[in-house]
Formats: structure tokens, sequence, C-alpha cells
């Protein structure tokens, strides 16, 4: 992009991200979103909390600037904030709930971004970042070149480098980063990870665009249905395999890896506990900072998702077909229902097809009843003396969910995903069929469950009967999968 | 089948599968309305198992399942065979037909081509227009009149009736903001009833309705000078 002097005042009219800076209300706005969506890491939020957050936040401006500022309700700032002329968050309605929900646009994040990096940093790193770009090109060199020989050449090289670091250390000479040198890379590596995160937001945004691509393109497609589909089939996979789908999977699988999660877990850990680091004093989030990726990766899938999904149905090519046809007969309604419209037809004037059967029953309805009065007495009620054994009432059968939920957690450290049936061979039921129908309640905490209803398990435990003796039970049930 | 394994692991496995229980409960509740997939996922698996012994059931009571896989909507509607043809006994309806006004109708094809519309422009899967949109819509197809109130009242009378027709739900208004007027979402489940063909329909007859006005018109024009509308 060129920055001449066109290009940049058509972007000052025109980019959010600009539009935000030049708003009187940008340091609200800004402060306010950053708060609520970027720092907590937070993608969509409901309408009727942030209308709360927001609300709490211009009382406490009143109150320090006096009633005139902000004099405007917080759902009208949210609702002007997300109108299309401003652009700074994105309102949507989600599958399930009645609520209008909120996210920030990339825009917003971007102006968010460059007023974060306004003030100064402590001290810039440069050498981390040299290292940094020098082996990115050695990746590139080396990942492009097809002659074996020379990337024989280069590994035997290598090894010797690593011979020779073996040597030394053996003979104990260990060279040890110092402080700046850690500072500096802690410094980027903290810049990098907030960037990822900020990514994403981008990333979906980019993935929405293309859908849009699609469609406006199967919208305007003049041609025959022949050439259409020719065209589209290529394009059923355009999201996936998009530069920006592909880098996002490989992205997603590098970090879905179970080993790679334990790494990057041991290695934050290590690296927040050196003097050095500890004394920059960063933020708690850091150590979960991996969490939040997954978190945020997670949801860009689940957009990618429902994008294709919906592409797809929208790609339909009955349905397209009907498309058009409506359109052309809505032209032609419309411009018929304008002519007669000082003189619109009067009484029934097109049937449809109700939703339900209307089965009315005579004998169904309910006879009269006479209301019941209930008359109520002011009356102290005498307790019995009577002693009553209040152990019963603790005798019931008590399932320790916690329990079950480290036996699921337990057998899911050493792999993706364990059937009931063998969860239960590992860790045999104790409490009988109370026991059983918990683990099927279970699934909210670091795992999910699902149920494999063509395949069917047979799961034992040894209970006893009111005799006392041992009895063996068989439990059969659909197969339910624990994942992580 | 699956079905029944669902059933068998509610009772923990203590007896034999009960299928004709899950059969009744999906009929019953397919007479009564349409069933989203959004709203039971685990009946909506059990609908399409026994997609075919529904078929066979609807079908004796003379009416058939439309079941939308992709949408995730289902519902019964009677089948056409009894139509205009008069030969033979004809079976009664059990699902009703309902009579539109012709604002009501008009309401109904305005949002479908909404609905289209969106589907074609947007990401969202869920059409949600406030009341003020809906009439901004119809507003131009009502005649002029200064009583804006009046105006507004006649669009939100058709906007209740297609809300009790099922196809467009009132949201419920979370925020405790002040009550403006709501906002509703169009359900999918009108693309199933207003077609191509109930479209085209409604266009024929507004032709007619045109065609007839037209002559009673020029009728009126010979005595007193009346504008005849355009030709168009």
């Amino acid at each position: 992009m060129s920055l001449d002097f066109d290009t940049l005042s058509t972007l000052r009219l025109q980019h959010p991200a600009w539009r935000l800076m030049r708003s009187d209300h940008a340091p609200l706005i800004a402060s306010f979103l950053h708060r609520v969506f970027v720092v907590p890491n937070v993608r969509v939020m409901s309408q009727a909390d942030l209308v709360e957050i927001l609300e709490d936040e211009l009382y406490a401006l009143r109150l320090r600037l006096g009633d005139a500022s902000f004099p405007g309700a917080a759902l009208h700032y949210l609702n002007e904030w997300a109108a299309p002329d401003k652009g700074w968050l994105r309102k949507f309605y989600k599958a399930g709930t009645d609520d209008a929900q909120f996210d920030i646009t990339p825009a917003t994040e971007k102006a968010i971004a460059w007023l974060t990096q306004l003030t100064e940093r402590q001290f810039v790193g440069t050498e981390s970042r040299l290292l940094t770009l020098f082996d990115l090109l050695k990746q590139m060199s080396e990942g492009s070149d097809t002659d074996p020989e020379r990337r024989m050449a280069e590994l035997v090289r290598k090894r010797a480098e690593i011979d020779a670091e073996i040597e030394r250390v053996a003979s104990g000479d260990m060279p040890v980063l110092d402080d700046t040198a850690l500072k500096d890379r802690f410094q980027q590596f903290m810049q990098g990870s907030r960037e990822l995160l900020s990514d994403f937001r981008e990333v979906e945004h980019n993935f929405r665009m293309l859908d849009r691509r699609v469609r406006e393109r199967i919208a305007k497609w003049e041609g025959g249905k022949g050439a259409l589909l020719e065209d589209i089939m290529g394009e059923r996979d355009a999201i996936a395999d998009s530069d920006q789908g592909k880098s996002f999977r490989a992205f997603w699988d590098f970090l879905l890896s179970s080993r790679r999660q334990d790494e990057l877990t041991d290695l934050l850990e290590r690296v927040l506990a050196l003097p050095v680091v500890a004394s920059l004093e960063p933020d708690p989030r850091t150590r979960r900072m991996h969490h939040d990726w997954v978190e945020a990766g997670e949801h860009t899938q689940r957009t990618v998702a429902v994008l294709s999904q919906q592409l797809r149905r929208f790609l339909d090519d009955q349905a397209w077909l009907e498309n058009r046809r409506i359109m052309d007969i809505m032209r032609s309604l419309e411009g018929r229902a304008l002519s007669v419209r000082d003189r619109m037809p009067a009484g029934a004037f097109m049937q449809i097809a109700s939703t339900r059967a209307s089965i009315d029953l005579i004998m169904e309805r309910p006879l009269y009843t006479p209301a019941f009065k209930p008359v109520i007495n002011d009356l102290v009620l005498q307790a019995e003396d009577d002693d009553v054994d209040a152990q019963t009432l603790f005798e019931q059968i008590m399932v320790d969910k916690a329990r079950l939920t480290r036996h699921v957690r337990q057998m899911l450290q050493e792999r993706d995903q364990v059937t009931l049936r063998d969860l239960v061979a590992a860790q045999p039921i104790e409490q009988g069929l109370a026991e059983l129908i918990t683990y099927l309640q279970l699934g909210n905490d670091g795992f999910s469950s699902s149920v494999d209803e063509q395949t069917m398990d047979d799961i034992e435990w040894f209970g006893e009967t009111a005799s006392g003796d041992s009895v063996r039970r068989v439990a059969r049930l659909p197969r339910v999968i624990f994942m992580r | 089948m699956s079905a029944e394994s669902g059933q068998s692991m509610q009772d923990g496995g203590s007896f034999a599968a009960d299928a004709p229980s899950d059969l009744s409960i999906l009929l019953v509740n397919l007479l009564k309305g349409v069933q989203y997939r959004e709203q039971d996922e685990r009946q909506w698996a059990r609908l399409l198992s026994l997609q075919p012994h529904v078929m066979d059931y609807v079908s004796v009571l003379g009416l058939e399942l439309v079941l939308d896989e992709a949408e995730g909507y289902a519902f019964l509607k009677s089948r056409a065979q009894d139509g205009d043809t008069e030969s033979g006994p004809k079976l009664p309806r059990l699902i009703a037909r309902r009579p539109l006004s012709f604002q009501v109708s008009l309401l109904l094809a305005l949002l479908r081509k909404q609905l289209l519309e969106f589907d074609a422009g947007g990401v969202d899967t869920r059409l949600v227009l406030s009341r003020d949109e809906i009439v901004e819509q119809v507003r131009l197809f009502m005649p002029d009149q200064s009583n804006e109130v009046r105006l507004i009242d006649q669009i939100e009378a058709s906007i209740n009736k297609v809300v009790e027709l099922g196809f467009l739900h009132k949201l419920k208004s979370t925020s405790s903001q002040k009550q403006g007027p709501g906002h509703y979402e169009v359900r999918r489940i009108l693309k199933a009833f207003v077609d191509a063909q109930w479209l085209s329909e409604f266009d024929v007859r507004l032709a007619a309705y045109q065609a007839a006005l037209r002559g009673e018109l020029i009728q009126q024009a010979d005595g007193d000078q009346v504008r005849e509308p355009d030709d168009e």
C-alpha cells in the first residue's frame, strides 16, 4: 500500500480505526473496549452485560467530569459504535439466545494496539529480533532446498556444532544468557504472543470477507447453471484452501498436540520463575497464554465451520434456482402491489397452510370445576416431642463428582480420548448405578463427552445384594467417549 | 436403531428398548407444530432415524413429512393430491389452510425477500429486524396517509398475525433500557411455506385483481373523468 495523499485521505474518512482516533469520544471508547475485550481476551459479550459495564463506566465518568459529559444512555452508545458508519463493534445474533452479542472489530483492535505502543517501552530489544529474522531466513532457504547433498552437508555441519557444544559443556564451559539478553527475549515474546492473540480477530474477519466474496459472485452470476456449478465446485472449499485457511490449520494442528501443550506449560513455568523475568512483573495471565491461544483459535475454528456450512447451504443449486425465481416474481409482485396501493384488495386474499394440525376434541375440554379457595389460618404448629432419627436423612448415596472428574482427567492425561468402558475398567465403579449415571453428567470441566449411538458397550461392576453378597451387574448403553 | 439405544441408556439398560414411544412422541410433536433441530438435538436425531416410520404413519392421515436437514427443521403438510380433483371422497383436511389478508400476504412476501437478500450478503444465520425496519419495508406499499400512528398500527397488526402464524419470532427484550418497539427474528421455516410457487400464485391473483380494478375504473371513467391507472 502506498502512503500517498489520496490513499490517506480516503483512509482517514473510511477506515474505522482512523475514524476511532478522530472521534471526540476516542478516550472513552478505546479505554472501555480495551478493558472489556482486549485485556481479558473476551471474544463475545451479550448486550445486557456490556450495557451494564458501560453504564457503570459512564456513571463513574459523570461523577468525575460532571453530569454534562456523556449524556447518552449506554445502549445508545453501543448501537452507535456498531453502526456501519462507525464500525467499531460487530453486533450479531447468536443461535440460542435472543440477546444481541457484541465483539470488537479488527480495526478497533488495531487502533487499540497502536495506542498501547505509544507509551514508551523500557528499552527496545534488537538482538532477539535480529536472531528471529535470521532464523526465518534460514528456515526458508533450508526448507526449500531440494539438493540432498547440500542438505546432508548442512546436517553434518549442525552435528559438528552440537558435538563441539557438548564438549564445551562437559568441560564446564557453559555460556549463559545475561539479564539484558533475557529481558530482550522476554519482551519480544510478550509482544509476539499478544499480537498473535489480536491477530485471531483479523483472521476471522478475513474468513468472513472470503465468504462474502464467494456469495457476491454467486448472487451476481448471470450465466447458465452448468457454468455456475463448474465455477462453484472450485469454491466449495474456498475458505479452507485459501492461504489464510491453510496457515490457520497448520497453526491449529501445532497448538493442539498434547506434547506441545505440555511443553509450553513447562517452558512458561520455567521462564516466569527466572528472577530477571519476575522482576519485569509480567501480567499474571502470561502463565496461561497458550490457553488463551487455544480459546481464541477455537473460536475462529467454529466460525470457519459455520461459514463453510452456510456457504454449502447457499450453494445448494436447487435453492439457488429457487432464489432466482423468487427475485423475478418479487419484482413483478412489488410493481403490482404499488399500482394497487390506493385500492388494496379487502378480505382474504391468499391462503397458507398452517404449521400445525388442529385437533380439537370436544370431550377433551375440561369440565367446570369450582375454583379452590384456600383458607389460611394463622396457627403455630406444635412440634412433636418424638425423637426422630435424623440419620436416615444422611444415608442417601452421595456420589462425589469431583472424584469422578479426577478419574477422567487422569485418563486423559495420557491420551486424547477414552471410552467410559475403558475408564471403568481402570477405575472400578464403587457406588453402582448412581456412580455410572454421574459419569454421564460430566463434561464441563476441561473435557467433553459424546455418545456414539451406533456402538453398544457393556459396563460392569460389583454391587451388593440386600443380604450383603457381592453380585456382578452389567449395564448396556451406547458408547460414551470423553475427549480432551 | 440408534433411537432405541438412546432410550435404553436412559433406563440404565434394565429393560428392552421401547421404540413405539419414541415414535409417538415424535408424531405428537410434529402434529403440534414445526420441530427445530436447535430446540432438541436428541429428538432431531431420533427423527432422522425414524423418518421412514414417521412418513408411513402420517401418510395414513393424508399428510407428508417435510424435513430439511441443512436448515434443521421438519413439519407436516397436507398431501397435494386432494387439491382440486373432485373424484372420489375427499379426505378432510387435518392441517387447515389459513386465509390471509392482502396486507399479511404482502408482508410475508417482503419478509421472504429480506431473508433471501440476507442469505446472499450476510454471514449470520439469524435475520433479526426491528419493528421500524419492517414498517419501513411495508410503508411503501401502503396508501399515503397523514396519520402515521394508524399506519404503524395497521402494520403492527400484520406483524402480530405473522407472529401467530409462526414465521416471525418476537425477541424478548432483555436490556432493561426503555422498552422501545420490539425486535423480530424471521424464522427460516418461512422459506418452506413462502416458496416460489406460493409467490407466483400471489402474483397471478394480484394481476387478476389489477385487471378487475382497471375494468372498473374504465367504466367509471365513462361517467366522470377519473384518472386511469398506468397501463403497466
